[in-house]
C-alpha cells in the first residue's frame, strides 16, 4: 500500500463511509472535520429516527463515529479545516488551519450541505411566530426526548401543519432543486407525531409527493393509512397568527377553494442548500461549482466520484441533495477512485 | 358593474343593497355588488372515519386522487356534477359543508361499478357512494330515498318471515314512500295477470298477501338476524356520534 495518506474532508456519513473503506483495505486516511466532533449534519443537527431505516442517528451515525475512532489507519482532525491545497494528483500538498501541513495522494471532498434558512421565506412566519418551526427542529424535539410542543406555550399541540418544499423548488429565491428527501422525511415527522400525539391531527401541504421508489410504501402510504395523516395539494400563500394559533392561508387547488385554517404548530420542511462554504471549498481545492453551488461532478461514467480536478473526488450532498444511504454508497465508491490514485493507478479514475 | 365571469361565483355569494348610502355616495343597487369570499375555515377531522365504518367506505383512505373513478363513471356521462373523485376528497380532507352543498346528487349512483373496475388502489367508489348516501340519511341531512324505504320494507319482512311476499312489499313500499297505492302502470300489470296467469298462481299469490306464511322454524334464526342488525346498526351509530338507538 502507498505510503501517503488520502484526504478525507469532512466527518459526516460520507466522510465516515470513505474512511472506514479505506482501513478496511489497510489504506491510511487523514478526516478532516471542522467541527469539534465526528457525524456531521444528522448529529449536530440532532436527527431523530433516519429515513429509511428507522434507526436512531445516534445509534447509526454514532456507530459509524465509533469504527473510525482509533482505528490505526485513520488521523482524525476535529475543529479543523484545510487552508491551503496544491500539487498534482498523487502528490498533493495540504496545509491546515492548524498544526502541521503534510503530502497526500488524493482527496475525497465529504463536505455535505447546508439547511436552508427559513427566515428567506418571511410569507410563511418563521421568525416572526414562535410556533412555526422547522422540520430539524422537531427532529430535535424527538431526539431530545422533550416530545413535539409548542414552542409559545409548551403545550402539546392539536393540530400541526407541515408545509413542503420550502426553500426547494422555489424560483423565487434561486433554489429550484427538489431537496429530494424532505416529503419522505416529512412523512415519517408526521407519523412519529402522531404516534406520540394521537390526538393531535397533521396536515402535509404539497405541490407534488416525492416519496420516490420504495419509499411510496413505507412512508407515503403508511402515513395515511395507518396514521391518518392528511394531504392537501396546496401551496401555502402566507401564514399570519390571530395571537394565539397560527394561521395557514392557501388554496386547496382539488377543489378550487381558498383555505383558512387555524394550527397550532406550522412546519417548514426546509430543504438542502449547498453548503455555505463551497466558494471558499471550490476556490481552494480549484474545483468547480455547478450552476447551483454544489460541488461539480464530472461524468459518471469515468471515475467514480470525479470533480473537476484530477485527483480530488467527491461524494455525498456535497453534490447535490442527497440521502444519507446515498451518501454512505458514494463515499466507499469514491473512497474506491482515491485508492486507485495512492496505488499509481491514475489512468484507471481517468 | 357587470362581473367577468360570473358562472365561477356561487350566486348566494353576490351581495347587493338595494338602499346603501356611504360617506353620502349613494351606491345603492348593483352599485353595491360584491362578492363574499369562498374559504374553507375549518376540517371536520372525523368525516372520513364517519364514512369509513359504513359498509363500502372502508377502502377510502387509499384513494390517490388519479379520477379513474369519475372517468368511469355512469352517471358523470350525464351530469358533469356527479364527481366520486371530488366527493372522495372532501370526505378524506374533512371538508363537511362543501360536501353537504352536493348531497341531492350523491344519492344518484347507478351501482354500476364501473369505477370499482377502473380503480388502481382498490377503494371500492361505488361502496364510498354507497356509504355516503347512507351517511347522509343517517345525519338526516336528507330524507331517506325510495331505494332506502324499499329496502326496509324488504329486510323487514326477510326478518318477520323468512320469505318475500312481492304483493305486500308492493302495497308497502307504495304507502311508506307515500305514493298512491292505485298507480296506472300497477293497474295495468294487475289486469293483465288477472287474463293471463293461471288461476292456481293468482290463488296462490292471493293466499300468501292474506296470511304472509312464515319458513318453518323461524323464530330462532329471526331472534339471532335481529340480534345482529341491532348490533351492526348500534356501532354505525355509534361512529357517527349518534344515540344508538334511532
Amino acid at each position: 500500500m502507498s505510503s501517503k495518506p488520502i484526504l478525507i474532508v469532512g466527518g459526516g456519513p460520507a466522510g465516515l463511509a470513505a474512511a472506514h473503506s479505506l482501513a478496511s483495505v489497510g489504506q491510511k486516511s487523514i478526516l478532516v472535520e471542522k467541527m469539534d466532533s465526528l457525524g456531521g449534519t444528522p448529529i449536530h443537527s440532532g436527527y431523530a429516527k433516519l429515513v429509511p431505516s428507522g434507526e436512531w442517528a445516534k445509534d447509526a451515525i454514532g456507530g459509524m463515529v465509533e469504527r473510525v475512532t482509533g482505528n490505526k489507519f485513520i488521523t482524525i482532525k476535529t475543529g479543523t479545516t484545510v487552508s491551503e491545497f496544491s500539487g498534482k494528483a498523487g502528490n498533493f500538498s495540504v496545509k491546515y488551519s492548524q498544526g502541521k501541513g503534510n503530502s497526500v495522494a488524493s482527496v475525497v471532498l465529504c463536505t455535505g450541505f447546508t439547511h436552508f434558512d427559513s427566515i428567506n421565506k418571511p410569507e410563511w412566519g418563521f421568525g416572526t411566530y414562535v410556533d412555526v418551526v422547522t422540520t430539524t427542529q422537531v427532529e430535535q424535539m424527538i431526539s431530545s426526548g422533550q416530545g413535539v410542543r409548542r414552542p409559545s406555550n409548551g403545550e402539546t399541540p392539536k393540530r400541526v401543519a407541515i408545509l413542503l418544499c420550502v426553500g426547494s423548488r422555489d424560483r423565487q429565491i434561486g433554489r429550484e432543486w427538489c431537496s429530494k428527501i424532505c416529503c419522505s422525511v416529512s412523512a415519517n415527522l408526521a407519523m412519529e407525531i402522531r404516534e406520540e400525539l394521537p390526538d393531535c391531527h397533521v396536515y402535509i401541504y404539497y405541490m407534488d409527493i416525492r416519496t420516490y421508489g420504495l419509499l411510496e410504501t413505507k412512508y407515503y402510504w403508511k402515513s395515511q393509512e395507518e396514521f391518518k395523516v392528511k394531504y392537501i395539494k396546496a401551496r401555502i400563500a402566507e401564514v399570519t397568527s390571530d395571537g394565539d394559533k397560527i394561521i395557514v392561508k392557501g388554496e386547496d387547488t382539488l377543489v378550487k377553494r381558498p383555505i383558512t385554517i387555524p394550527f397550532d404548530l406550522v412546519v417548514h420542511a426546509i430543504g438542502m442548500d449547498p453548503n455555505v462554504d463551497n466558494m471558499l471549498i471550490s476556490s481552494i481545492f480549484d474545483v468547480d461549482l455547478e450552476p447551483n453551488g454544489f460541488i461539480d461532478r464530472a461524468s459518471a461514467y469515468g471515475g467514480v466520484g470525479a470533480s473537476s480536478r484530477t485527483g480530488v473526488f467527491v461524494a455525498g450532498s456535497a453534490t447535490g441533495p442527497e440521502t444519507i444511504d446515498d451518501s454512505i454508497a458514494q463515499g466507499q465508491a469514491a473512497a474506491f477512485s482515491a485508492l486507485a490514485i495512492a496505488n499509481g493507478q491514475l489512468a484507471a479514475v481517468e | 358593474m357587470a362581473i367577468h365571469e360570473k358562472h365561477l361565483i356561487r350566486p348566494e355569494n353576490i351581495k347587493t343593497h338595494d338602499n346603501l348610502v356611504i360617506d353620502g355616495v349613494d351606491v345603492s343597487g348593483h352599485w353595491s355588488t360584491f362578492i363574499e369570499t369562498r374559504v374553507v375555515t375549518d376540517y371536520n377531522e372525523q368525516l372520513e372515519e364517519e364514512i369509513a365504518a359504513l359498509p363500502g367506505g372502508e377502502y377510502i383512505h387509499r384513494c390517490w386522487q388519479c379520477g379513474s373513478c369519475t372517468n368511469a363513471c355512469t352517471v358523470n356521462a350525464i351530469n358533469p356534477e356527479f364527481n366520486p373523485r371530488y366527493w372522495i376528497y372532501l370526505i378524506r380532507m374533512g371538508m363537511e359543508s362543501e360536501l353537504l352543498r352536493d348531497k341531492e346528487i350523491i344519492w344518484q349512483c347507478v351501482s354500476c361499478n364501473k369505477c370499482t373496475y377502473a380503480c388502481p388502489r382498490d377503494v371500492f367508489p361505488e361502496g364510498v357512494m354507497k356509504a355516503t348516501a347512507h351517511w347522509l340519511e343517517m345525519k338526516e341531512h336528507t330524507a331517506p330515498s325510495n331505494s332506502t324505504i324499499f329496502d326496509e320494507e324488504f329486510t323487514r319482512q326477510v326478518v318477520q318471515t323468512g320469505k318475500i311476499e312481492d304483493g305486500r312489499i308492493l302495497m308497502n313500499f307504495l304507502k311508506n314512500s307515500k305514493q298512491p297505492l292505485f298507480q296506472d302502470w300497477l293497474i295495468e300489470m294487475v289486469k293483465q295477470m288477472v287474463w293471463n296467469l293461471p288461476v292456481k298462481y293468482l290463488f296462490g299469490m292471493g293466499w300468501a298477501t292474506l296470511f304472509q306464511p312464515k319458513t318453518r322454524s323461524w323464530a330462532k334464526t329471526r331472534a339471532a338476524i335481529e340480534e345482529h342488525i341491532a348490533e351492526e346498526k348500534a356501532a354505525e351509530r355509534a361512529a357517527l356520534g349518534l344515540d344508538p338507538v334511532e
